[in-house]
């Protein structure tokens, strides 16, 4: 009877947690796909089509740029965060002065809005009066033309990107290197190993775990990537800098098209699991192999 | 490790290079929303200036629909951050004491869930939000921020909970207690800090939102950054003193809050990405 009152309690206790996640993601995500087989509208009764809006979209030049677009940003911005993260982690493990403040510094942007975030780097690129536009002018550089010009914008929002997210991959990738005995640090400097083999042979592979997941999840988050373009460009000029998360916006919220946003709303979770698979697959075999 | 002149010299040139890259933008733009408008777009610019809080009153003027959004965005941020550490600290600590297979099972849907790209759920939600009457409501926001933070805040509970000793609970069984009893006297004040963590989160992320925000609502539940988003949309040109003084307002508490519990985002980051 007891032991019968707290398996119920609980499930009660489970429940709200998996009512959320079914209600409001899983199932709607399952729409998404039943949505993406046919055509449908406001007020109108939806007709199965098959794969057409695949068809459809897959037949559009501006979802391949979209596309493009995301690929490289998505690239450009993960990899620059991991270089720049695995350099500055062990920095700080070697030991800074300031730690704990410059800790906070780096963990600043994490707490600023992507809308904010548009609002500085838009004013720092100001022609005339921005810092970054005076540096490149400085410099000699030409100016960096990001409301005309398609891959200037997307530098801009990858450089806003990097912005905003170099606090997660750096604590992520630093706490894990916390916790990496010194000793073996030690035993190599004795062995007579020089600085950039310790990070080679040590930190590197050590670290791989962290890595991994450090990209993983960049990967997942930066595909999803939408607020920055939008604010800064729209997607334009002539849908020039659009990515998949606004092509789908534009797709379903301006036009209307819901089977066709559908259909890119369901490639773009398919792609995601496609990014996870080899991640969700160890978490499969960690929690479902080894409880049995 | 002892350390030559010209290492502990280019170990300096890095940390201020990281500082400028880091904190400087957001610098300028807490600074420059207290400069009078004309030194704004002054270059080079100009380091000693007269606070003055000019661009703050033309904001309160011009945007009075700023501060209810500003308000908008408080009772959005708490009623999310509440709901989920309510919900995920019940359902943390089943996932921390209870092994079974459909438990497991649940957990790694949770994971598959958690990838999912939030812009997709709109498509479907849109004529359900309507239909339910929820468009341009704080409950929608609260439901759609919580829900898409539950997962990864179980995962953090659990974590915390999982090193909570049994032995005390077992204690609190003899006593007498029951699962309610022993979450609120033995489980809450023991993963406090935890709950703390998981909370930061949701907090920022609700914060911050822009997305759901701006499919979700028209005019009512309008929040912060939407508001931001208008004034830098804005026809006539760009008022940048304006647009300063409001993302300084919409900035500094949560900037202030992340650096007051940097610990926890710490801690918190680490238990959830790392161990799950």
């Amino acid at each position: 009877m007891k032991a019968m009152s707290t398996r119920v309690a609980h499930a009660v206790m489970v429940a709200p947690v998996q009512l959320m996640l079914v209600l409001v993601i899983g199932l709607p995500s399952l729409w998404v796909l039943w949505l993406s087989l046919h055509t449908t509208s406001f007020g109108q009764a939806p007709v199965f089509v098959g794969l057409a809006n695949y068809a459809t979209v897959l037949a559009d030049p501006y979802f391949w740029h979209a596309l493009v677009n995301t690929f490289v940003v998505v690239n450009v911005v993960v990899y620059v965060e991991l270089v720049a993260a695995l350099a500055m982690a062990t920095l700080f493990a070697s030991g800074v002065p300031f730690r704990r403040t410059m800790i906070s510094i780096i963990l600043a942007p994490y707490a600023v809005s992507e809308v904010v975030a548009v609002v500085i780097w838009k004013y720092m690129l100001e022609p005339d009066v921005g810092l970054i536009s005076g540096l490149i002018a400085l410099v000699g550089l030409p100016e960096l033309a990001w409301t005309t010009d398609r891959w200037s914008a997307l530098t801009l929002v990858s450089l806003l990107s990097i912005w905003l997210h170099l606090p997660f991959s750096f604590l992520i990738l630093y706490s894990a290197l916390l916790g990496v005995p010194k000793e073996l640090y030690e035993s190599a400097a004795i062995d007579g190993a020089n600085a950039w083999h310790r990070f080679a042979r040590i930190t590197v592979p050590i670290l791989m775990p962290a890595i991994l997941v450090a990209l993983m999840f960049r990967y997942v988050f930066a595909f999803r990537l939408f607020a920055e373009v939008w604010l800064l460009t729209g997607g334009g000029p002539a849908r020039q800098t659009e990515v998949l998360a606004t092509y789908l916006y534009r797709h379903a919220f301006r036009y209307q098209e819901f089977g066709v946003a559908s259909a890119i709303g369901w490639l773009m979770v398919v792609g995601t699991l496609l990014i996870s698979a080899v991640y969700l697959r160890e978490m499969y075999k960690r929690m479902l192999s080894a409880d049995a | 490790m002892r350390e030559g002149p010209t290492r502990r010299a280019g170990k300096l040139a890095a940390l201020a290079l990281i500082a400028i890259w880091s904190g400087l933008p957001i610098l300028i733009v807490v600074l420059s929303s207290f400069k009078p408008p004309r030194e704004i777009l002054a270059f080079p610019p100009k380091l000693l200036f007269s606070p003055t809080f000019e661009n703050y009153r033309a904001l309160i003027v011009r945007w009075p629909e700023f501060f209810e959004a500003l308000q908008s965005s408080l009772i959005v941020t708490t009623g999310a951050t509440i709901l989920t550490v309510v919900v995920t600290t019940l359902a943390g600590y089943v996932y921390a004491r209870v092994r079974s297979r459909k438990l497991a099972a649940s957990a790694f849907m949770m994971i598959v869930i958690r990838m999912v790209p939030p812009i997709v759920v709109t498509l479907p939600l849109f004529p359900v939000v309507n239909w339910l009457r929820l468009n341009d409501t704080h409950t929608v926001l609260i439901l759609l921020y919580a829900t898409f933070f539950v997962s990864l805040n179980t995962w953090i509970m659990k974590a915390f909970i999982d090193q909570i000793p049994v032995e005390l609970e077992e204690a609190a069984i003899i006593d007498g207690a029951g699962v309610w009893q022993i979450l609120r006297h033995v489980i809450v004040p023991l993963a406090a800090q935890g709950m703390i963590a998981a909370s930061t989160f949701v907090l920022i992320f609700s914060w911050n939102e822009f997305l759901f925000a701006f499919i979700f609502t028209t005019t009512e539940a309008k929040t912060a950054p939407l508001i931001l988003s208008e004034m830098v949309g804005a026809v006539d040109g760009v008022e940048w003193g304006v647009l300063f003084a409001a993302a300084t307002l919409q900035l500094l508490p949560i900037l202030i809050f992340v650096i007051a519990v940097q610990k926890y985002v710490i801690a918190g980051m680490t238990a959830g990405s790392l161990k799950g």
